[in-house]
């Protein structure tokens, strides 16, 4: 077993044929990514944008990060309609153009299910796949073969597809719906024929990373020959109910070790040649379709709101927080119980998420109590 | 010339207060990334650093204990210096040794005594360079930092010292700052003595129920200033690498004190 030192120029082999496939066919795109490592070097961010337009979705997940988000559940749980200004193409333009005049590279399109979106294809060219590496998140529902090649056709260049288990009617529970699984596998090879790169997401329980099924998991993607990212379960959302999802550092640490053996990583592994530890910000942002900012995918706290601040502020912002800007290696809202306790005080109850700047995250935060 | 006042350089937990500090440091510490005081076996310790580093010829376990025992007696006869003791403190030793380039004797002494000091106490585990390109010529030592000292010992005689981690929660500038203002004996930790403080006590960032803080190299200088030298752990498995500071905080960070036995 060996932790894999890095090559000379920082990357894995796999990772380098990657980036050279794409510096011939997008070479704007890959010069960006080329850049990236300079960028940390000089202490500045390269965030990928995950980017909710819509929070339609197919599925209802027992974990869900989103769902407190979603219509369907404000409706339902506080009886009200979210009459917010929702996020247009225009937007996304404008967004696609500031995040590259930044230096940023990466979008994931998301929600909810992306792939059941009516304007999918115009939220892909409202990016610019010229411009921007375009990733895109998906339960696999509605991933066949003719689908997989059209989003290649349009410029998406990888899917991120999740799998709870390896275990048919384990998956099918946890994800609320029968025959998913299946639909999973049909999309992994779908992906693979279509030429897109692909990994496959799962959520991580505490305890999960000791059980045969997920040893079967990391197996699974090694012999694919696919990265397997595994997310913590966070205590937001859905997971609010679940506090018994939330990992410990030894569940942690058990990933960390199988990253020896397999293709799996998580947010804070070290790749591209950069080490990042959490990720707030530094390595990834969310736009909400109400144009909020949040730090990551589970944090409702927004650092500004993309039509009152300029994108370069917000992250400046994000940045000058003590919690969210400094380097540390462990997961903020997955695993800090101070952090944890503040956010989930904060957002109880509340029912337009996420908390806007000066409610949630602000200037005067401190990591003390007083 | 060091501002010496009789309030207490430490506080209850062994952190170096940082009172002198004008570029960004915590004024006070959640103690949320902590070390645990590592269980000093000074039999196995000489016998590491004998084995992996070569150092240790000149004296054996026993007197290890003594010497560093009498270092820490000194510190804690002094009501200012006193709570340092409260902290993590790892005693070493390192051997004679002329350097000429800090890089080198890192890259080909003090980083592989570590590896082998590492793996052969926790076999199931890792140490990784994730530092490419080498260090031979690119870094040296930090003028304010009284490092030099150490290595000017190093070069007359074998030394015995202990390592402190007091400095938590410090940018590298507020560091070298504070180190100015304490009394003589205090240097900032650099290369060799955080490796030797590393071959003596393995396990030091190994930890299974929290987090350890990242350990800063604050007395080595780089190629560009705002890019450090450091030990992190990784799981179960200790790295070093080289990252940006930009001359930051971070909660996270933690740069190390040494005590040497002559003072």
């Amino acid at each position: 077993m060996t932790i894999p030192e890095a090559e000379p120029s920082g990357l894995t082999a796999s990772e380098a044929a990657k980036r050279n496939d794409l510096a011939t066919r997008k070479p704007y795109i890959a010069e960006k990514l080329r850049n990236i490592a300079a960028m940390e070097e000089r202490g500045e961010i390269s965030p990928i944008i995950r980017l909710e337009k819509s929070y339609l979705c197919n599925f209802q997940c027992t974990h869900c990060s989103a769902e407190y988000y979603m219509d369907r559940h404000i409706e339902k749980v506080f009886k009200i309609k979210d009459e917010r200004r929702k996020i247009d193409l225009e937007d996304i333009r404008r967004l696609s153009r500031e995040a590259d005049e930044l230096g940023l590279a990466r979008f994931v399109i998301t929600g909810g299910e992306p792939l059941v979106m009516k304007d999918f294809d115009e939220v892909v060219a409202a990016i610019d796949p010229d411009r921007h590496y375009i990733i895109t998140d998906t339960n696999g529902w509605f991933l066949d073969l003719e689908r997989a090649r059209h989003l290649k056709s349009i410029g998406v260049e990888k899917v991120q597809l999740s799998l709870d288990s390896m275990i048919e009617a384990e998956h099918d529970t946890f994800r609320n719906k029968p025959g998913s699984y299946k639909r999973v596998m049909r999309a992994i090879d779908a992906s693979l024929e279509a030429g897109l790169n692909l990994i496959l997401s799962t959520v991580l329980v505490r305890g999960r990373g000791r059980t045969e099924e997920f040893r079967s998991m990391c197996e699974f993607a090694k012999r694919k020959g696919i990265g397997l990212y595994v997310s913590y379960a966070k205590p937001t959302g859905s997971c609010t109910e679940h506090p018994e999802f939330v990992i410990t550092k030894e569940d942690a640490d058990i990933v960390r070790e199988l990253e020896k053996d397999y293709p799996v990583f998580t947010h804070m592994t070290p790749s591209y040649g950069s080490y990042k530890g959490c990720i707030t910000v530094k390595g990834i942002i969310t736009v909400t379709s109400t144009a909020e900012v949040t730090p990551c995918p589970y944090i409702d706290f927004s650092l500004g709101n993309l039509r009152e601040t300029p994108l370069k502020e917000v992250l400046a912002r994000g940045m000058r927080n003590p919690w969210l800007g400094p380097h540390r290696p462990d997961c903020l809202i997955g695993e800090d119980p101070k952090f944890i306790r503040i956010h989930t005080e904060k957002t109880k109850g509340v029912t337009h998420l996420p908390l806007p700047w000066g409610q949630g995250f602000s200037d005067n935060d401190s990591l003390l109590d007083d | 010339m060091a501002e010496v006042s009789d309030m207490p350089l430490f506080d209850d937990f062994g952190r170096c207060v940082p009172g002198a500090a004008r570029s960004p440091a915590h004024p006070r510490s959640r103690r949320y990334f902590t070390l645990l005081q590592p269980k000093i076996d000074y039999v196995a310790s000489h016998a590491r650093l004998l084995s992996c580093l070569g150092a240790g010829t000149t004296l054996d376990a026993a007197a290890f204990e003594a010497r560093a025992a009498s270092i820490l007696s000194r510190l804690e006869s002094d009501p200012r210096t006193a709570a340092i003791a409260h902290g993590v403190a790892v005693p070493f030793i390192l051997p004679r040794l002329t350097i000429d380039d800090m890089g080198q004797s890192l890259d080909h002494r003090f980083l592989p005594a570590v590896r082998e000091a590492f793996e052969g106490t926790y076999p199931d585990y890792r140490f990784a360079n994730h530092h490419r390109g080498g260090l031979e010529g690119r870094t040296g030592i930090q003028p304010e930092s009284r490092h030099a000292r150490l290595v000017a010992a190093m070069s007359r005689s074998e030394l015995v010292g202990i390592y402190f981690p007091a400095l938590s929660e410090y940018s590298l500038p507020a560091a070298l700052e504070q180190v100015t203002a304490l009394p003589e004996q205090f240097l900032l930790a650099g290369g060799v003595d955080t490796c030797a403080a590393l071959i003596s006590a393995p396990g030091l960032l190994l930890r299974t129920d929290s987090y350890p803080p990242l350990l800063w190299l604050g007395a080595l200088s780089s190629e560009q200033p705002a890019m450090g030298y450091h030990f992190e752990a990784y799981g179960f498995n200790l790295t070093f690498n080289r990252r940006p500071h930009l001359g930051l905080a971070a909660e996270y960070w933690s740069c190390g004190l040494t005590v040497l036995e002559d003072g």
